[in-house]
């Protein structure tokens, strides 16, 4: 058996994995906080990107904007992650071959990186552009990929029961 | 008509038959739902943090919450929306539910609130001060729009 399917097979199978898989109310109120999370997570960064767009907050600078929102959405990928990595545990099993699964661990990763890319090169000048309402196509294109990915991770998430 | 009568016309209507005989169908818009439950509660806090205090203390709270209030109405929509099909393919269940009765209550109030005492509230504000009214607007607004989004999930779960 591959490592990672293995890895995922000792998850399932521990103790704490079961307990959790099996309690009347823990899984129950991990799910929930994680579904809630992405208010925080997501939310927030689309706020961001509308900014970017010129649909709102145009009189505020985009680092403003950033300024205040990125602390929330950092917490929010946060909770997510945490609360994401005990379903998963819970569940590891059935997510080793889940195709949703995948699918929103590879979209999460490209919005990672469109985050990641964006944050080392266009944001650098920032205080070039960040006036503007609308702020210049590399940045637009982020925003759109960002708002893309994230909704996909969502979707992705909420598909997995359905596999 | 009564609530019971209007969730069966609901749940008989063109509506409440495509949703229920459809296999993806109340996926999609379950889909729908939570990505309008992310942004709205992405506008609720930001807003409502700025009134606290939070972030953005430098900008202008009534500037940040008109143009996050158009998202909020947006969404709210879509969340309606979205709600009103679900709701038809699952009318039975939603009658008899204590989560879901307790979901709409806290829904109204939580949308009369914010167009009425808590847009008062921000209209009070100016920039770099924060004072007290405001402060409790914020934090009622929060707890009101938390609970609509627990009572939702409690619907799935008891």
């Amino acid at each position: 058996m591959p490592l990672l399917h293995q890895f995922c097979e000792t998850l399932y199978q521990s103790g704490f994995g079961t307990m959790l898989r099996e309690s009347n109310n823990a899984f129950s109120v991990i799910e929930s906080v994680h579904v809630l999370a992405i208010t925080l997570l997501f939310g927030t960064i689309a706020v961001l990107d509308l900014r970017m767009l010129g649909v709102i907050l145009r009189q505020i600078s985009v680092s403003s904007v950033a300024r205040g929102v990125l602390p929330l959405t950092w917490s929010g990928l946060a909770v997510s992650v945490v609360s994401g990595f005990l379903l998963f545990w819970a569940e590891a099993e059935k997510m080793y071959a889940n195709p949703s699964f995948r699918a929103k661990l590879v979209l999460l990763a490209l919005a990672a990186i469109n985050a990641l890319v964006f944050h080392r090169t266009i944001y650098r000048s920032a205080h070039e552009w960040e006036r503007q309402h609308m702020s210049p196509w590399r940045a637009r294109a982020t925003a759109i990929a960002s708002l893309a990915l994230w909704s996909g991770v969502i979707i992705a998430g909420r598909a997995i029961a359905y596999f | 008509m009564d609530l019971h009568g209007w969730l069966m016309a609901l749940a008989h209507s063109p509506l409440g038959h495509a949703m229920q005989t459809s296999r993806w169908g109340f996926a999609v818009v379950e889909m729908v739902h939570l990505l309008g439950l992310a942004i709205l509660g992405g506008s609720v806090l930001i807003v409502d943090l700025r009134l606290l205090g939070v972030i953005l203390k430098g900008e202008s709270a009534i500037t940040i919450s008109r143009d996050l209030s158009r998202v909020l109405l947006v969404s709210l929509s879509v969340m309606v929306l979205s709600g009103i099909a679900l709701l038809s393919e699952e009318a039975g269940k939603c009658y008899y539910s204590p989560a879901f009765r307790w979901k709409m209550v806290l829904l109204a109030a939580a949308a009369v609130f914010y167009f009425t005492l808590h847009r008062q509230a921000i209209l009070r504000t100016r920039r770099g001060t924060v004072t007290f009214w405001p402060r409790i607007a914020a934090v009622v607004s929060l707890l009101l729009w938390l609970g609509v989004g627990v009572a939702g999930r409690a619907i799935g779960l008891l």
